[in-house]
């Protein structure tokens, strides 16, 4: 594959504590993502799936190994330097969704420019709204919405930013299957149309089917 | 979106909290704006009252200066008294510019029953003087014109039956000129009260000293109806040139009487001053307690809300918040909760002051007749600020923990 390689992991390591002893929650992974794919992490509860996508996305450093994200080596960098990482680069979506609750609907999406110290052009939430389906729902405030509506939310709150990577954290697991798989659908749409990134990580064998890629995870290790 | 509105949201999420921290700040913000502005109005006020006596120096009997002060100012009670040969010796003292004789005398109110426990406002204060002196040492007494008051002028000094009156006893008493003013007063060495009828023969327009609140009459009559002939309250004087040096030595020629002190109103002034100034200390312990409950509140009600909000802190750094970012956001709502204190609160203060002002004098109960209080536009922009700066400076903590915060274990910690 000749397509840019924006995010690189090689032995990843990420140990816990807990109390007395390490908890080993990645054991040695390697991990590519590259421009416009994408890639989807399987693997049972507690396989290490979301110590992966937090580390992929600067949430969370490393305990050992190299990381590289949009070409900047990352591992060894405090919180403080990480944060200009994560943005602009980068839009992450929760399985709980995780939306500001006192904020309406266009202002939660528009959130991330405010930390970009960037207004929004005219019509630039707008466009995003409408891209997620939720043209009709600006002014709502998260608690007049269903699950799906509020997943809907947090994509276009990651996709503010014109992002290069979607990092997605179980973005159905909160959600009906029928309902999951018009987000999931919507995950595509937006690959596809915009040319991003995806690395999702899910117990659905059937969106993992669709994927570009699939990494399958256990006991902190890649098996296949 | 702004920092600003989001900051709001937040805190009105929790009215009550926000409310209570706010009304905190509030309350320390109407202390401190009442204690800038007494502070800034006592000094005035008694230096105002003083120079309403119209003189420099008074000669009196021997007492304590802080008695002086306040029987000067208010014509209080235990009036003590000095022979009037006094007068006429100190009268020949060359550095003298003007010298006034003085008796004051305190008469129970007319229609107040004599058996029955009258109120204190229930006196009256007479003042016994000589017109044409006493007028000299205050030449902005003014006469009243107009209709009631044709024809009004000052008494005679050998006049026995006629009085001119202040301003405001002649406003509460509603007399005229022309009117009778009963007086009942009981003499010295005489346990009967006797009832004195006077004609009201002037009244003065409104000074805004104590002279609003007095009757004046003969020094001779004032005398005679107290049942002290030959005796005086105390003398007014005014020095040629007025100084340190020249008050030393005026002092120094007087000594000599032993029944009198001679005492400036310069050191009238300084009593009265350091006496209000040690219920300033009171007041100041007040509004520093007040103002560490404050800070306490506010430091406290973020922590709270940070804490609530640690999962959301999380989220906002996930989404692209850094440490400063988050610490500004969270400053802010330490900056607005003060300034929702502050700014209600100093308009309390400000719309309280007459109220501040009669707490103040009941408490104090000095006779200063201008306002002990003066609250000023850059006091209450002062003291806003102050609160400003305590609110920034209490929310450094709160701001800085939640700026602190790892976005994944913070929203973990959140779940
Ligand atoms: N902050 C943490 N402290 C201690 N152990 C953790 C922490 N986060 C995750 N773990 C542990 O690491 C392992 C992997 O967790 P996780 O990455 O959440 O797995 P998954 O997302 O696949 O369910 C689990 O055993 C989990 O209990
Ligand atoms: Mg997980």
């Amino acid at each position: 594959m000749d397509k840019e390689i924006l995010i690189s992991g090689r032995n990843l390591r990420r140990h816990y504590r807990r109390g007395s002893e390490t908890v080993k929650a990645l054991d040695g992974v390697d991990v590519d993502v590259r421009a416009g794919e994408s890639v989807c992490v399987l693997g049972p509860s507690g396989s290490g799936k979301t110590t992966l996508v937090n580390l992929l996305s600067a949430l969370d450093a490393p305990t050992a190994g190299e990381l590289t994200i949009g070409g900047r080596r990352v591992d060894g960098l405090s919180e403080r330097e990480l944060v200009a990482v994560r943005r602009g680069l980068l839009g992450y979506v929760f399985q709980q969704f995780h939306l500001i609750p006192t904020l309406t609907v266009a202002e939660n999406v528009a959130l991330p420019l405010l930390f970009l110290e960037r207004r929004p052009a005219p019509g630039e939430i707008a466009r995003v709204l409408e891209a997620v389906g939720l043209a009709d729902r600006a002014r709502h405030l998260p608690k007049e919405l269903s699950g799906g509506q509020m997943q809907r939310v947090a994509i276009g709150r990651a996709l503010a930013v014109k992002p290069r990577v979607l990092i997605a954290d179980e973005p159905t697991g909160n959600l009906d299957s029928h309902t999951g798989e018009a987000i999931f659908d919507l995950f595509q749409k937006t690959v596809r149309e915009d040319g991003v990134a995806l690395v999702l990580t899910t117990h659905n064998l059937v969106m993992a089917a669709r994927c570009d890629r699939t990494l399958t995870l256990a006991d902190g290790r890649i098996v296949s | 979106m702004t920092y600003s509105a989001l900051a709001w949201k937040n805190l009105v999420r929790r009215p009550v909290r926000t409310a209570l921290t706010a009304g905190g700040v509030a309350l320390a913000v109407a202390v401190a704006v009442s204690l800038g502005g007494f502070n800034l109005g006592y000094r005035q006020a008694i230096a105002g009252s003083i120079e309403q006596l119209g003189f420099q120096v008074m000669v009196m009997a021997k007492g304590c200066p802080y008695e002086a002060a306040t029987l000067m100012l208010k014509g209080g009670s235990g009036l003590l008294y000095l022979p009037e040969e006094a007068h006429a010796e100190i009268r020949t003292d060359p550095d003298i510019e003007a010298i006034t004789p003085i008796f004051i005398g305190i008469a129970e109110k007319q229609g107040y029953s004599l058996d029955g426990a009258p109120a204190a406002s229930a006196y009256t204060i007479l003042t016994g003087v000589e017109p044409d002196s006493f007028r000299q040492m205050k030449p902005w007494l003014q006469l009243k014109t107009g209709a009631g008051y044709a024809g009004g002028r000052w008494f005679a000094p050998d006049a026995t039956n006629e009085v001119v009156m202040g301003y405001e006893v002649a406003e509460y008493e509603q007399r005229k000129v022309g009117d009778v003013f009963y007086a009942t007063i009981v003499p010295n060495g005489k346990v009967e009260p006797e009832l004195h009828a006077f004609t009201v023969v002037g009244v003065l327009e409104r000074t805004g000293a104590q002279d609003d609140g007095t009757v004046f009459l003969p020094l001779r009559t004032a005398q005679e109806i107290f049942g002290r002939a030959g005796e005086l309250t105390i003398i007014g004087i005014k020095l040629k040139e007025f100084n340190g040096i020249r008050m030393r030595e005026f002092e120094g020629r007087w000594l000599k009487i032993p029944e009198v002190q001679v005492v400036s109103l310069e050191q009238v002034k300084g009593a009265l001053v350091s006496l209000v100034g040690t219920a300033q200390t009171m007041v100041a312990a007040v509004a520093v307690i007040a103002v560490l409950v404050a800070i306490i509140g506010v430091i406290n009600s973020v922590l709270t809300s940070v804490h609530e909000r640690t999962g959301e802190i999380g989220v906002l750094k996930a989404v692209g918040a850094g440490r400063l970012q988050i610490f500004r956001l969270v400053w802010l709502e330490t900056l607005l909760t003060s300034l929702a204190g502050a700014v209600p609160g100093s308009l309390l203060a400000a719309g309280g002051a007459r109220l501040t002002d009669a707490v103040l004098r009941h408490v104090l109960n000095i006779g200063v007749t201008q306002p002990l209080v003066r609250i000023t536009p850059g006091l209450l922009g002062a003291t806003i600020l102050g609160a400003v700066v305590l609110g920034l400076l209490a929310g450094l903590w709160p701001a800085g923990r939640a700026a602190g915060l790892r976005p994944v274990e913070a929203i973990r910690s959140g779940e």
